[in-house]
């Protein structure tokens, strides 16, 4: 397992910790202004220009012939590219209600509706509220192995995760879907909880939802090209699997790394804010990759960032990172990040091992145990 | 006069996107949208030494607008979406003309009166106020204070349609000479209309500086006792035009204009009205609204209570607020609130 060593901090300690980290929020904050503004706009503007350029191209070979297997390709590619733009860079990032304060009715939090299965709704409760709030808490943070993988040693063994490094391939493919039904925790039928019926009824935001992305990209786009239907309609479907198993890489890569920590449920009971900043630090996890990596992970490449700030526009995740990182290390807390490889391949190691019986690491020093001392 | 702009949003379809269509439509013509009402600056002319007015041509889902009325015209300044309202005149050719008078240090007013540029696009909201008037015979006083002409404008410009069917007096106090707006279409109206008299009170002249609206003369006035009076101008000025007034006639209206002010104490309570649900309560300051609301038995939606995650954001409508962890206020109109992180400093306005 891992062989960090963070410094246990003095209650007095954490409470600067957090104000420094706080600081850094209150300092970006102030300079939110034109240039965020004309940066979202450029990514709405190359989510809509290559999602165009993507389906034409995708409709090409039905005119061309002998284009049909690279305008097919970089159509895939193209559309694919736009979804992924779409859904991390855009979506996610103004979902958070990082872009409320410019007023654009276009880009609030709360109304905005992403291109992808699951509704924005379901989105804004388990991921904002939840999974930013509980961040790597067991029990509370639905994220962690979305109740499917078993990551952690400190999760349940069940022989059903034998099969989770098979589980975890269809998974990537399927991400969306899996998005798609988190809230509806289906896992409530099995233990007799809500009978289907009842599940049914109150999937039925999550079935419109579902309904309408099926109907734009496997029966609206396809049709339009009439005898062409097919190379659309797996265009399409190609397009989202790469975006649906991005998606997966990127947010596997966030907090599931070898050095990423879970934490036990009374740990945040009477958190304090420098607490709740350690928690963060300790179950997330940075990619190295520069400008195009950022734009790509919708800056999840700064996941620590984010984590910290999630409300505070992505793109300026990069330079807040120089002073996030600079106060880690004055406290002598480990900034864990490292190549997608690097990282992808301890998430694929944690899929395969925890698939076996494991026990947890010794407990190492805690935030819960300091938060007894703030008290 | 009914409204004046059909308001033709066609209804929502959940699976088209409107932002989607809008960023299509607006690249074709910047007013094209599918429900967003948007006016776009067309011209530009001086109205005084200090003021401008600016001509703007509405799209179709600019709602109804009665003269008299104000909106709320939205400005993207430095990414963001400053709102500020005005009072229009709509004019022949459909167009709203608003008059900006460029306060110095105004954000937006110096904006729009200097550095806007022409076919700049803004976002306006409906009309609203209550300062308007029917065309049944009435005998209306109007008091003007400074920027305060330009509702009394779109009423005239009513009026005017036809003859008067009953005396109508304006007041109009500026500073100095140079700061009047209108007068020439004003002194016009006066020479058509016999009834309609026109009074111009410069409290600054060099040579005769006229009484301010406490000290005025009304004696001259006809029937002024039957007389309705409304007046629009900085709070101060309506405070005293309806201490002056008030008492000895029909009936008075006021609107007045100002930025809350900031008090000098986070204590005691202030009065939050939240407009979805109709309600208006007490609450304290100290303490963030969301804990403040849910006290007075409102559950708002809410998650982290730690500012983070969003979901107790609503629209703070006007007042002045204080964010709990930083102590910045504030006091823009219109902006998103997070519920959690904020209290009240002054009485609020909100979404909710």
């Amino acid at each position: 397992m891992s062989s960090v060593h963070n410094r246990v901090l003095s209650p007095q300690e954490l409470q600067a910790f957090g104000d420094e980290l706080d600081a850094v929020r209150g300092k970006h904050q102030a300079l939110l202004g034109e240039s965020d503004a004309r940066y979202i706009r450029r990514i709405v503007a190359a989510v809509r220009w290559t999602g165009v350029a993507g389906r034409a191209l995708l409709f090409l070979g039905a005119f061309v012939h002998s284009l049909l297997v690279p305008a097919w390709i970089a159509g895939v590619l193209l559309l694919g590219f736009s979804k992924i733009l779409e859904n991390m860079e855009l979506a996610h990032n103004v979902i958070h209600g990082q872009y409320d304060w410019m007023g654009d009715p276009h880009l609030q939090g709360k109304t905005y509706e992403w291109d992808i299965a699951g509704t924005s709704e379901n989105w804004r409760k388990t991921h904002n509220f939840r999974h930013h709030t509980y961040t790597n808490v067991r029990g509370l943070d639905d994220d962690i192995g979305y109740g499917l993988l078993r990551i952690f040693p400190e999760q349940r063994w069940h022989p059903f995760f034998l099969a989770q490094p098979l589980v975890a391939v269809v998974f990537a493919l399927l991400f969306e879907w899996g998005i798609a039904i988190q809230d509806l925790r289906v896992g409530r039928v099995l233990a007799g909880k809500v009978t289907l019926r009842q599940l049914w009824r109150q999937a039925k935001p999550v079935r419109r939802k579902a309904l309408q992305q099926i109907g734009k990209d496997y029966v609206f786009f396809p049709l339009l090209a009439g005898p062409f239907f097919l190379p659309v309609l797996l265009g399409n479907l190609a397009a989202n699997v790469i975006r649906n198993v991005w998606t997966y890489v990127v947010i596997f890569c966030g907090h599931f790394t070898a050095d990423a920590e879970t934490f036990p449920k009374d740990c945040v009971r009477n958190e304090t804010r420098g607490h709740w900043y350690m928690r963060q630090l300790r179950g997330s996890s940075n990619l190295t990759g520069g400008k195009w990596m950022d734009v790509m992970t919708g800056n999840l490449s700064h996941q620590i960032e984010h984590h910290f700030y999630p409300d505070i526009p992505a793109n300026r995740y990069a330079a807040m990172a120089v002073e996030v990182k600079e106060i880690c290390r004055r406290y002598g807390q480990h900034y864990n990040t490292g190549s997608m490889p690097r990282q992808f391949g301890q998430v694929m190691w944690r899929i395969l091992r925890h698939a076996f019986p494991s026990r947890p690491a010794p407990q190492r020093p805690l935030v819960s145990e300091l938060a007894a001392e703030v008290q | 006069m009914s409204a004046v702009y059909r308001n033709a949003a066609p209804p929502v379809i959940p699976w088209f996107k409107e932002g989607f269509f809008d960023f299509w439509s607006t690249r074709v013509n910047s007013l094209w949208t599918l429900r967003r009402p948007l006016v776009r600056l067309v011209d530009r002319t001086s109205a005084s030494a200090d003021a401008v007015t600016l001509q703007l041509q509405p799209n179709r889902h600019v709602g109804g607008l009665l003269p008299g009325q104000h909106v709320n015209l939205g400005v993207e300044l430095d990414g963001r979406v400053t709102t500020r309202s005005y009072s229009p005149t709509v004019l022949d050719n459909g167009h709203l003309a608003i008059t900006v008078k460029a306060i110095p240090g105004g954000k937006v007013s110096q904006h729009l009166a200097r550095t806007a540029a022409i076919g700049d696009v803004f976002s306006v909201g409906p009309g609203f106020g209550d300062m308007t008037v029917a065309l049944s015979p009435q005998r209306l006083v109007l008091l003007a204070g400074g920027s305060g002409i330009t509702p009394m404008r779109s009423l005239l410009r009513q009026l005017d349609k036809q003859p008067l069917q009953a005396p109508v007096d304006l007041v109009y106090w500026v500073r100095r000479q140079e700061e009047l707006c209108f007068v020439d279409e004003l002194q016009a109206m006066a020479a058509r209309q016999p009834g309609f008299k026109l009074h111009t009170a410069l409290t600054r002249d060099a040579a005769t500086p006229a009484p301010r609206v406490d000290s005025f003369d009304f004696s001259g006035f006809d029937q002024l006792a039957g007389a309705r009076v409304l007046a629009c101008g900085p709070a101060g000025f309506v405070d005293a035009a309806k201490a002056r007034l008030g008492a000895h006639v029909a009936s008075f209206e006021g609107e007045a204009f100002s930025m809350p002010v900031l008090p000098e104490l986070e204590q005691g309570s202030v009065q939050v009205e939240l407009l979805r649900s109709g309600r208006s309560l007490s609450i304290a300051r100290g303490t963030s609204l969301l804990t403040a609301l849910e006290a007075a038995g409102i559950q708002p939606a809410s998650g982290c209570r730690m500012g983070l995650c969003n979901t107790c954001v609503c629209t703070k409508v006007s007042g002045i607020t204080r964010h709990t962890l930083t102590g910045d206020h504030a006091s823009e109109p219109s902006i998103p609130l997070k519920l959690c992180v904020n209290s009240a400093s002054t009485d609020l306005t909100l979404e909710l």
